[in-house]
């Protein structure tokens, strides 16, 4: 027990790249999916289908794939990234698509008759977007948003597979030392709970709130 | 990346990959099986059953859903044969992650339940069913129901979460790719390959459930699609 | 004839605020009574203690001589023998017409699928659905006809006695007729019925005694002719003038 205590400050020292990882991901995938989701609702037929099979096709990879085919293909196309950097860019892919999904959906919920009363008081099909489309959209995608952060947090332990020194690496590594992986692994857990448990209680309230007001929550 | 690569690849190790294929189809198919019959047990227990078993359902569900699937299958794998329970890395794999997609679609079946007016309950014990005949005639047919969009996701969703067997040495697809790869240094052509497997098969399974969800639509009753 | 129900000083708490205050009657075989009052005086809480949906928190019923509020009681077995209809139907979205009435004969009454079969179509025909009808879901049924059937699913059980929570308040008013007149059928029949309805026509014609409730307690009771055209009570009267006048009845 004594021996593990020492190795805390270690494993913990992954928190950092787990975070940065993790956000950065989210932001980047947020920007990505709302893209994307624009593009499929607003757009002609056509334009909007090849986007629809974008992000299935983004959705069809398991992370763990991606992860390595952006670690293994960089190379290949001669660029040479930090691991973490990879990993950032194959859990942006991977999400984007989900995040994608889940703006169009939000968007879709709004519906059309909103669009309706906008145009009738004389807003432009930019105004609508602007100030009765997106306000509500946001609103109704804010639950699925934030759980779609815990996933990502959960997820970045992945990023294990290409060496990144993540919180799950750092476990993993301590209980190789001290041949022992039930400590390294509680410890973490508490301190993934620790971040997922509340961001996930707070998202259930506000889609309770939400959908007690009558919005489409996604 | 050469086409006649590819075409090599395949030729040479299409057996193994087609191996790696069925392991992980068995890995997706047990494991969503036993998330099902648990994600059942347990949304019920937490609707219908006592304070306790209510509240240890509870931490069970909060627990694995707040921590990532991969410390999980390592606390399965690397931590149980500590109290005597050692096993082989694919059993392992299909109780770690059947134990995870339990909890998820025990929720899932809950927010169906709740969202099954009451009356229907009321109406099932007034012709004098017991609650336990209410819930498995009355509520849980119509749960399921409710839930099977959102559970077909959970389906194909484990076939590619399933793929963090890899980590505990399953032979499933991509732990077979990386083997072809390290023999071969061809691994980005073999990770394409297997990525294109892989989502070929998401939007064929997603397009057969579509399908599915209105054949067994109850008539009338227009379901809505996510929760 | 034998008293069916005898409810006793029924009280039932909802937190602090008494919703029944020492509720008593009888009714025997064959009659129907009618139950009126204002909303919120009980009526529904009423009925659902009758049927042990809800526990009453003083006072006893007693069904055919057993005391169904004692502790211990089969509450399922009790419930088979009363049927219970309710204002917005809950048929069971799941099932079909003719196996929303066949679930509780094959699941409760453990018959098979041919007996039950036999019963419900009777049940079914009795209130006037159709064969073309019983493969529908509820869904795809009218107000009107998911109230049959909900009839159909009470009687099929050959209950003691029914209870009809308003059970045309949720109906078009075009489609009203067709359940009073399945209800009125029934009582002549000689089905014990207790209704609670906002239907004073029906009351008139169909009642052997009409109960006025408000704030949780019996008012008055009496032949319909009386309470409903010549109350006794200043409070009961008031309301009559207000329904009346609504029914332009007179």
């Amino acid at each position: 027990m004594n021996d593990f205590l020492t190795y805390i400050p270690i494993i913990l020292m992954g928190v950092w790249n787990t975070l940065i990882l993790s956000t950065v991901s989210f932001l980047l995938a947020t920007l990505l999916g709302l893209l994307m989701a624009f593009i499929e609702v607003f757009s002609p037929k056509p334009v909007s289908t090849i986007v629809d099979w974008v992000t299935r096709v983004l959705r069809g990879i398991p992370l763990l794939l991606a992860l390595l085919l952006v670690f293994y293909g960089l190379p290949r196309a001669g660029v040479a990234l930090p691991n973490i950097a990879s990993a950032i860019i194959g859990i942006t892919i991977v999400d984007s698509g989900y995040q994608a999904q889940l703006f169009r959906g939000a968007i879709e919920g709004v519906g059309g008759r909103q669009l309706e009363a906008a145009y009738s008081i004389g807003l432009s099909k930019w105004g609508a977007f602007r100030y009765v489309i997106v306000p509500q959209a946001f609103r109704a995608a804010l639950p699925g948003w934030l759980n779609e952060f815990t996933i990502v947090l959960k997820d970045s332990s992945i990023a294990y597979a290409i060496g990144v020194t993540e919180l799950f690496t750092q476990a993993v590594h301590v209980a190789q030392v001290i041949l022992d992986y039930l400590q390294p692994l509680i410890l973490v857990s508490i301190v993934y709970f620790s971040m997922c448990y509340p961001l996930s209680i707070v998202s259930e309230r506000a889609r309770r709130k939400l959908l007690a007001m009558g919005v489409a929550a996604v | 990346m050469s086409f006649d690569k590819l075409l090599d690849l395949v030729n040479s190790y299409g057996s193994l990959l087609l191996n790696g294929l069925l392991t992980s189809f068995y890995l997706t198919v047990s494991s969503y099986l036993i998330g099902f019959t648990l994600g059942v047990l347990i949304s019920i227990a937490r609707t219908y059953g006592p304070r306790l078993v209510k509240a240890l359902c509870q931490a069970f569900v909060e627990l694995t859903r707040g921590t990532p699937m991969l410390v999980q299958l390592f606390l399965i794998y690397y931590v149980l044969p500590r109290v005597g329970l050692t096993l082989d890395p694919l059993p392992a794999a299909i109780i770690a992650i059947g134990l995870n997609s339990a909890a998820y679609q025990s929720e899932y079946l809950r927010a169906s339940m709740s969202s099954i007016s009451y009356s229907q309950w009321e109406a099932a014990l007034s012709i004098g069913l017991t609650k336990l005949q209410a819930v498995r005639e009355v509520i849980l047919p119509q749960s399921i129901r409710i839930a099977i969009p959102t559970l077909a996701n959970e389906l194909i969703y484990l076939f590619k979460y399933s793929s963090i067997a890899y980590f505990i040495t399953v032979s499933e697809l991509i732990y077979i790719s990386k083997f072809i790869g390290s023999r071969t240094f061809l691994y980005v052509e073999v990770y394409s390959i297997i990525a294109v497997i892989y989502i070929a098969f998401s939007i064929a399974a997603t397009e057969v459930f579509k399908f599915i969800e209105r054949k067994i639509a109850i008539p009338g009753l227009r379901i809505s699609t996510r929760l | 004839m034998r008293i069916v129900l005898e409810v006793s000083n029924l009280w039932k708490f909802f937190g602090k605020n008494p919703v029944l205050r020492g509720v008593s009657f009888s009714i025997r075989e064959g009659e129907t009574k009618v139950i009126l009052g204002p909303s919120g005086a009980g009526k529904s809480t009423l009925l659902r203690c009758i049927n042990l949906l809800i526990k009453p928190d003083r006072g006893s019923i007693v069904l055919d001589g057993e005391e169904v509020t004692a502790p211990g009681v089969n509450v399922a077995k009790v419930r088979s023998k009363i049927g219970f209809v309710f204002q917005h139907f809950n048929l069971f979205n799941h099932l079909t017409a003719l196996e929303n009435v066949m679930l509780g004969l094959i699941k409760v009454k453990g018959m098979n699928k041919s007996d039950a079969f036999k019963v419900a179509r009777e049940s079914l025909l009795s209130v006037g659905i159709s064969e073309d009808l019983w493969s529908k879901y509820p869904a795809q049924l009218s107000g009107g006809q998911q109230q049959r059937v909900a009839i159909a699913r009470a009687i099929a059980m050959s209950p003691r006695l029914v209870l009809f929570d308003e059970p045309t308040s949720a109906l078009d008013p075009e489609l009203i007729w067709e359940v009073l007149g399945v209800m009125e059928k029934l009582s002549k029949e000689g089905m014990t019925m207790i209704v609670v309805t906002h239907e004073l026509g029906f009351a008139m014609k169909v009642a052997d005694e009409v109960i006025f409730m408000d704030s949780g307690a019996v008012v008055e009771s009496g032949p319909p002719e009386e309470v409903i055209l010549r109350p006794k009570n200043e409070r009961v009267r008031r309301f009559m003038e207000r329904m009346q006048y609504v029914y332009s009845l007179k």
